[in-house]
This record gives structure tokens, sequence and C-alpha cells, in this order.
């Protein structure tokens, strides 16, 4: 009689599982981390309103950290949202409080809007309408496109009295929205007739920030707020082409040929900063000297987590310092 | 496409007061190069609304199933099984400044054979006694009472939530929001003398708003501009409890009859974009009015006619009261957007005009 066959149970031996970390634990910047934070990274993106400065006026201590992060040989990149200036007019805009930044380390929503539409070969025969700042006009112009509309459509008014026929150019082959503090129902109209009548007209957003520190004192209504006043009216959604779309990173990764997990995006808007930085694999420093209090960043409801937070870009130099 | 991480949820009231309710919080966007779909939510709202129960007919799983619009052939059916007819103006009584054909007589013939009419508009701009004067320019005679524009369901809504008369009400819109604010008792800020006011972005500038402001009205601005969307922003932001109600959605409108105007959805839209918060809408396709006039003139909905031009607010209006429905083809909408595979309302029946009332009637004789 054979022996029966028995089946060797063979009781795994199982490793104790350690305690998975919540993924994406913040943690507070200290001297520690921002040490760690800083041997690990070639490069560090910043975005602009309420990091960098608020209004016209700098953040403390915000001219001696890049000046640090200079010396030690890191690489300064900044990206922001505002579309009110062209990059040449933001490296103005640092010189005047006293920080030197060229303008090819300056990515502006203006200038990717540009660089968007050379991207899908837009052609030059065509026009651009814009609802926005000057800073799109003169990107729009650099990169060989003609543009009209802006600022100028400031004062423009409709009568209805005399019942007029609103007319557009029927060349119009994009319409591009920005943030636009000179907002009024004439450039409504004519963006939505482009959208609407021109055919293949696209419809190109800087960003969907809903508010920003247009000023020192509080915030104001975004890019936001205009692009969904045309979104409202035409029924369609624009292409994005400010954070958190990964547009500008992807163009920034083929200008400087670095790796995404070798930099460290600083913002202070979890939304568009943050979430920029993590879709492209970047670590993560919020600042909570802009739009984001600690409060919004702990709220259950956020699920957005940045690697480390910290209050003021200076906090870098304080625990890094000497 | 929604990422797992933007909660949504939406709710029909339940009550006498119907709501086009959405509340969403976005705290993440999506990376690719389009933005969220925030027409996704858009066309949420009106499944939802199309969504609730018409005893009329058989609700299939989804919204395109319905039965296609037949074109209207035997008006006296139509007419003898109903009392009362709803109609929309922009499109359909009038188009801008000019009667459309056939409307006066028309409108007496119904009235001979005993039918109440109603008058419901989207368009905020006139209060009740200014439509009536519009009315009676061009040769209608027409009530005031029979009018509801969506600038006095804004101030009827107010009214049916006892809406604080201490607290005031910071208008977007223009003269008509005013004019039936005031006729409700409510005091009121903004409006179109706002219209005239710069925002200069410098240090040290600073917005101030009244904090007593308990509601934010925002409806079709010929005079829109940032300071307004700035104060609204600020009083829908910080003053705790403060409404943001907006008189109607409508993406475009025939301001003039050769064209159309970026309508109130558009200024609706841009506090939406700074606020991100969704509005309570009083007028179509939102049920407000509906309810209201059935419950002015003790009717029953499924004794009323909605006759529109527009799928998406007048005929969904219809639908979401439980009302037939009738499209005129003389206004916005054509045959084309009708049958296009992309349109999922379909009314009970569509005609070019409301004075095929007549026409067809005597075709039959």
């Amino acid at each position: 009689m054979p022996p029966l066959l028995k089946k060797k149970k063979k009781k795994k031996k199982r490793k104790r599982q350690r305690k998975e970390m919540r993924s994406g634990d913040i943690q507070v910047l200290d001297g520690g981390n921002a040490s760690r934070l800083l041997h690990s990274v070639d490069a560090f993106v910043f975005d602009c309103d309420g990091v960098i400065w608020k209004g016209n006026e700098l953040i403390d201590g915000v001219s001696d950290t890049l000046h640090l992060l200079r010396s030690q040989g890191k690489k300064l990149v900044f990206v922001t949202n505002n579309s009110t200036k062209s990059r040449t007019q933001y490296a103005s805009k640092f010189l005047s409080l006293g920080i030197s930044v060229s303008q090819d380390e300056i990515f502006s929503s203006s200038f990717a809007a540009a660089m968007y539409l050379k991207s899908v070969q837009y052609p030059p025969d065509k026009k651009v309408y814009v609802v926005g700042g000057e800073g799109i006009l003169e990107e729009l112009h650099l990169a060989g496109f003609t543009a009209f509309g802006g600022p100028e459509d400031a004062h423009k008014t409709i009568q209805l009295k005399e019942n007029p026929f609103f007319h557009h150019d029927n060349d119009v082959g994009a319409v591009v929205v920005g943030l636009d503090p000179y907002i009024n129902f004439y450039k409504l109209q004519y963006a939505t007739l482009c959208i609407r009548e021109n055919p293949g007209c696209l419809f190109v957003a800087t960003n969907r920030d809903a508010v920003g520190h247009m000023t020192n004192l509080q915030e104001w209504p975004g890019a936001g707020c205009m692009v969904a006043a045309v979104c409202g009216s035409t029924q369609k959604e624009p292409i994005v082409v400010g954070k958190p779309s990964t547009f500008m990173m992807d163009f920034l990764l083929k200008k400087f040929r670095i790796d995404t997990s070798r930099m460290c995006m600083v913002g202070d808007r979890l939304d568009t900063d943050i979430l920029f930085g993590q879709s492209a694999g970047c670590k993560t420093l919020l600042v909570l000297s802009g739009v984001t209090t600690l409060s919004i960043l702990q709220d259950s409801a956020n699920n957005i987590l940045p690697d480390y937070y910290t209050d003021k870009v200076s906090d870098l130099l304080q625990l890094l310092g000497p | 496409m929604l990422s797992s991480s933007s909660r949504a949820f939406i709710s029909v009231a339940p009550n006498s007061l119907s709501k086009t309710l959405i509340s969403s919080n976005f705290v993440a966007k999506p990376r690719n190069l389009s933005s969220f779909s925030r027409q996704f939510f858009h066309l949420i709202t009106l499944k939802c609304n199309s969504n609730r129960n018409h005893n009329h007919r058989k609700m299939a799983s989804s919204v395109s199933t319905r039965a296609s619009a037949q074109q209207l052939k035997n008006p006296d059916e139509l007419i003898d099984s109903v009392e009362t007819f709803i109609f929309d103006c922009d499109g359909v009584i009038w188009k801008g400044d000019s009667l459309i054909d056939g409307v006066p007589e028309t409108l007496d013939m119904l009235r001979s054979k005993g039918k109440r009419l109603v008058f419901v508009t989207n368009n905020s701009t006139k209060s009740r006694k200014q439509y009536g004067k519009k009315f009676e320019s061009l040769g209608l005679s027409v009530n005031e009472e029979e009018i509801f524009a969506s600038s006095f369901a804004a101030a009827a809504y107010l009214k049916s939530i006892d809406f604080p008369k201490e607290k005031k009400v910071y208008v977007i819109g223009e003269d008509g929001i005013l004019k039936e604010l005031e006729l409700a008792g409510y005091q009121h800020i903004g409006g179109p003398e706002d219209g005239d006011k710069k925002i200069e972005l410098k240090p040290g500038f600073l917005m101030e708003h009244d904090e007593s402001v308990g509601a934010v009205v925002v409806g079709f601005d010929r005079y829109f501009n940032y300071y307004k969307v700035q104060y609204g922003t600020l009083c829908i932001r910080e003053n705790p409890g403060c409404l943001f109600i907006a008189t109607n959605r409508d993406a475009v409108t025939h301001l003039t009859d050769a064209q159309e105007w970026a309508g109130g959805g558009s200024m609706v839209s841009a506090l939406v974009g700074s606020t991100q918060q969704e509005p309570l809408v009083v007028g179509k396709p939102s049920t407000f009015m509906m309810d209201y006039v059935a419950k002015e003139f003790g009717i029953s909905k499924s004794q009323i006619c909605m006759v529109g031009d527009r799928l998406d607010t007048d005929i969904l209006f219809g639908q979401n009261g439980g009302c037939k429905t009738l499209l005129v083809l003389s206004g916005v909408t054509n045959m084309e957007m009708l049958q296009s595979p992309n349109n999922s309302i379909q009314p009970d029946f569509y005609t070019s005009k409301i004075s095929d009332f007549l026409s067809l009637k005597a075709a039959t004789v």
C-alpha cells in the first residue's frame, strides 16, 4: 500500500508588515528635513504671487533665500499663472524688487498661451482675440501672432438704443482668456461670437485660479472668473495651459533637462502649485504666506498633501543658515 | 473627468420650492490639458431635473429614450386638453422689440376659449410692470399679474424663505431686479450704478463690503465689471450664510432680433468661477416659477402646456413640472438642433410658431 501522499502545508512565514505611513504625510519643514531637501534637489520651481511677492510687495527674506539657493548651485525657475505680464515685464518686476532673474527663468501663463499656439502650429494668417492683459498680447506678438483685444477693449460699451449689429472678425481662430480686471460685456460678447460662430475657433485659458492676491491686502477674483464667464456663454470647456495643467512643466523639462525627482515645487496653492508639482513627480513645499492657511491644509475635505509645509520661503534660509 | 478627490452631491428638494442645487468641493483638478468639465455638472443638473416623475409618460432608465417630438397637426386636441398656457416671451411672443406674426390673434383665440395665459421669462432686465408696458406697446393686452420674470422670481424666492428685511441684497444685474426687490420690501445695493465704479489694483487698496449683505442676486448685466465681481465674491465668501442666487443661467439671449448675445449664464458663471460655489437658480429650468404659478392660480400642473423656443430652459422647465410641452421654431431652436443626436430633450410637440394654432385649425376645417 503506497503511503498516502500528504500535502505539506507550508506555512508561509509572513514578514511582519511595517505599518505603512499614510501616503503623502505632510511634514513641517525643520532643520533636519530642510537640509535633506536641499541636498536631494537640483532645482527649485517657485510660484510668484503669495510666495515671492504679494501684489507689488516683496515677502520678507525672499531675496536672501534665493541668493542662498543660487550660491548652493541650485537652478531657480519661476512659474506663475498670472498672465497680466509678459516674461520681460516679470523680469523687470523682479529687478524693481531687488532680485536679479533672467527672463529665461520665468514661465508665465501668458508665455504658455503663446507656446501652446506654436505647439499646435496655429496658422500665422489667423488672428487671436484676447480677453486679458498686456502680458498675453505681448507674448503673442513676440511669437509672431496677430493678436488684438486686451486692455484697449476695456472702454468699449454697447448701446442698444440704435439696435446695433455686433460685428466680430471672422479670421479669429483662437480666443485666449486670462485674468482681466477690465472685463466687460463687450469682451464677453466678442469672445462668445468668435467661439460660437468661427468654425474650429480654439478656446484657450491661461489658468483657472478662482482668486489671487492681486494686492497685498486681500484676495481678488482670478482668471477662473473670466474663463468661467466665457464657458457660461459658449457652453464649451477651454484648453488650460497654466498650472495644474502639465503643459508648462513639459515645456520646462524639455528646456532644462532636469529629472523631476530632483526638483522641488514651492507654492501657496494646493489645487494649482502643489498638484502641478505632484503630477510631474516633483517634491512639493507649501508656503502659508499666500492663499492657503494651515486650517485649509488640515481640513478633512482637502486631499492634496504636499511633502512639506512652512510659513514662508525665508524659513529655508533660517533653517539652513550658517 | 471627475478626479476621485473631488466631491459633489446633487439634491432636488422635494418641497414646493424646487432647487437646482449642486454643491461641489473642488480641491483637485485633473492634470490634463483640458480643465475639469463643468459642463459635466451642467448636464447632471439637467438630467437630474429631467428625471423627475411624469405621470403621463414612462421614464426609461436614461433621458434620451423619451419619445421623439411630434409635429403639431391637431391644435384643438392640445388646446382642449389643458386649461392654462405658459408662454416664454423672447422667440415666442416677440423677437427683440418686434412682435412675431399672428401672436395677438392667437392669444385672443385662446382667451376666448377660456384658457388662462401666463408669461414666464428668464429675462431679468425688466420688472413685471415694465414687461406689462412692453406688451401694451406691442398691442397685446396682458395683465401684470400674468407675467413672471426671473427678476420677480428672485424677490419671490427671498419672500418664500422669509429673508430678513434688515439684511441687504447685493445685485449684479439690471433695473428689473432692483424694482422687484423694492416692491417686495428689500433693501438693495449695487445694480447698474456700480457699472461706473473702477478698481485700482495698487498697494494699500482695500475694497470694503457691507457685512449686512445676506444675499447676492446675479442676472444678465450689460454693465458687468470687475468691481461687481469682487463685491459679490467678498459677500458670498465672507458674510456668514450669504445666499448666492441666480435669476437664470441662459448661455445666450436675443437682446436684438438679429443675433445672439452672451446671456445671464455668463455673469453667473463668473461668480461661480471666483467663489467656487453654485447658486440657487430661480429661473427656468428650475421649477420655482412653475410651483409659484400653480400655487398662485390654484392650477394642477397636468393642466398646463408650456410653450417655448429653448430646449434646455423652456421645455425642460415644462417637463420638470410635469406639464405638456410645445416647442416653437420661431426662436433660438431649429429642426436640426431638435433632431440632433446630441439633443436628449424632446418636447411633446413642435411647430413653427404659435399662430399655427390658428392656421392649422383653419386647414383642418
